[in-house]
């Protein structure tokens, strides 16, 4: 379960990204985060991995307060805590098996869990048939999948996706959508950060709403806009 | 039990690393080569200059002139008192029959010695300190024994050359310490680039669950291959220049002894490696330390 308490950040720039934001989210549930570009998304999204450390209240991931945790333990939250962006952040001399491998690698695990491991994310989104390319060989959907089997390949509890059909044609944006809600429906709690409307609508899921850093809406089974339909 | 995966993993990180981004690598190797260099160049020079400077203070000796009342019994136990004294290194009596014997065996050839007819040299004592400072202090000493005529030992010219040298010992040390910090700077800054062109690297670990060290590792690593290459690099072309110009310094400018022997080439070789392996450390170290530093 993920809490905001009265959250505000403030970055050393002056900027206020957000403010006074109240948010449960419950385990395993699916959440979209709306609003045009500058409200707060990503910032609400960064506070949950703890890449920025509210200036005021305090966010709870699974029970565990963020407000102090020590650097040191960062890493192990962002074992539970995956991450999927609009430009994929994949390593452009890896290839798509090694960059899965690599979030694994990184964090210790042993060769047997790696060669046990990446064959089951890369089946489960769909590019194990293009294992041994590299990101300039695939199309964006299939970067974006195979950034998708990175960060489910620790397990993560939450998935944190900012923006992830932002550099997709409308079809292949439907199907990763699809792949996401595929993998909530295996338990992982979803929060996606999006402009795409049509999704939105599409889904009827949880919609919560930003405006200049403030939830202005949050709505069970939402649209995008409201009053529509 | 030893997970050689994981291992494997780790050096071919390394070695990836360290070849992909192969200009900005050369570059580093290339800027640690010149260093070392340089500070190869300065140090040479330097012992060069301290073994001219020690030779010359080295021959800094004390001539105890004696009475020639002084009876052997005495002269002996000023011998015996002056081997027993710590800070003296040899002692070495000439009697005054010697003393003649030596000048007329010089003078032959330049002058008639028949008018000699007498024995004018005293019965001297040479006196050869282990510490070249510690020459003024005895000499005054010896002045005050019973039985001492004069004592010379280069009043005035002694105190400047001993000045001198502990003025340029402090000069090297100095610029060895500046070359030292420049050297290193220029080292940081060199291997700071090529982790900076690495942060989008550095931030991908980050967001899937490295640890510090884990982001930390590869590039201590790096940096240590690059500040041991370089040096090496530094080393080979230090040592080719010293063998191919040495020999010619020491026929144009014989009083320097410009040898192979007379410097310690495999600490010096030891030395500029680890300077290069320490600094290639630190830098990688504290750069990616830098992009570490989380909320």
């Amino acid at each position: 379960m993920i809490v905001f308490r009265d959250v505000s950040l403030v970055y050393p720039n002056g900027v206020h990204a957000l403010t006074d934001i109240v948010l449960s989210v419950a385990r395993g549930e699916f959440l979209f985060l709306v609003g045009s570009s500058g409200q707060g998304k990503s910032s609400l999204l960064r506070c949950i991995n703890r890449e920025v450390r509210p200036t005021e209240g305090e966010v709870t991931v699974e029970g565990q307060s963020l407000a102090h945790l020590r650097n040191g333990d960062i890493p192990f939250l962002r074992r539970k805590v995956g991450v999927v962006f609009q430009d994929f952040k994949l390593l452009h001399q890896k290839t798509v098996w090694e960059n899965v491998a690599y979030a694994l690698q990184v964090t210790g695990a042993s060769s047997r869990d790696v060669l046990r491991r990446v064959p089951r994310q890369l089946e489960l989104v769909g590019i194990a048939h293009k294992s041994k390319m590299f990101p300039h060989e695939l199309s964006g959907g299939e970067q974006q999948r195979t950034a998708i089997a990175r960060s489910l390949v620790n397990n993560p509890l939450i998935l944190l996706c900012d923006e992830p059909t932002g550099n997709l044609d409308p079809e292949t944006s439907s199907e990763i959508m699809a792949l996401l809600a595929r993998i909530n429906a295996k338990g992982t709690t979803m929060i996606v950060a999006t402009h795409n409307q049509a999704i939105v609508d599409r889904m009827r899921r949880r919609v919560v709403r930003l405006v200049n850093g403030r939830i202005t809406r949050d709505e069970e089974r939402g649209r995008y806009h409201v009053g529509l339909g | 039990m030893l997970d050689w995966g994981r291992v494997h993993f780790f050096w071919a990180e390394v070695g990836q690393n360290f070849t992909r981004n192969i200009a900005m690598t050369l570059t580093a190797i290339g800027t640690i080569a010149i260093s070392v260099v340089l500070l190869g160049v300065f140090l040479f020079l330097r012992s060069s200059f301290d073994a001219v400077m020690q030779n010359l203070v080295g021959q800094v000796a004390i001539a105890v002139y004696l009475r020639d009342d002084v009876k052997p019994a005495a002269i002996s136990a000023m011998v015996q008192s002056l081997k027993a004294d710590q800070r003296v290194d040899s002692v070495r009596f000439i009697n005054k029959k010697s003393a003649m014997a030596n000048l007329r065996k010089r003078l032959r050839g330049q002058m008639n010695l028949n008018v000699i007819n007498t024995n004018p040299l005293p019965n001297t004592i040479i006196v050869h300190t282990k510490l070249p400072a510690d020459v003024p202090l005895l000499a005054q000493e010896l002045q005050h024994r019973p039985g001492v005529d004069v004592v010379n030992y280069g009043s005035g010219v002694t105190e400047k050359l001993l000045r001198t040298e502990a003025v340029f010992s402090a000069v090297g040390v100095g610029v060895i310490a500046l070359l030292l910090i420049a050297t290193s700077l220029i080292m940081f800054n060199t291997i700071r680039l090529t982790v900076f062109a690495r942060q989008r690297e550095i931030r991908i670990m980050q967001l899937v669950g490295a640890t510090g060290w884990a982001v930390r590792w590869p590039f201590v690593f790096e940096g240590m291959l690059s500040g041991l290459v370089g040096a090496t690099v530094g080393l080979l072309a230090l040592s080719s220049g010293y063998r191919s110009l040495v020999p010619k310094l020491a026929i144009n400018v014989p009083f320097i002894p410009f040898s192979v022997s007379a410097i310690p080439l495999h600490h010096l070789a030891l030395e500029l490696l680890a300077v290069g392996v320490l600094v290639g450390m630190l830098s990688s170290l504290l750069s990616v330390g830098r992009y570490l530093q989380t909320a």
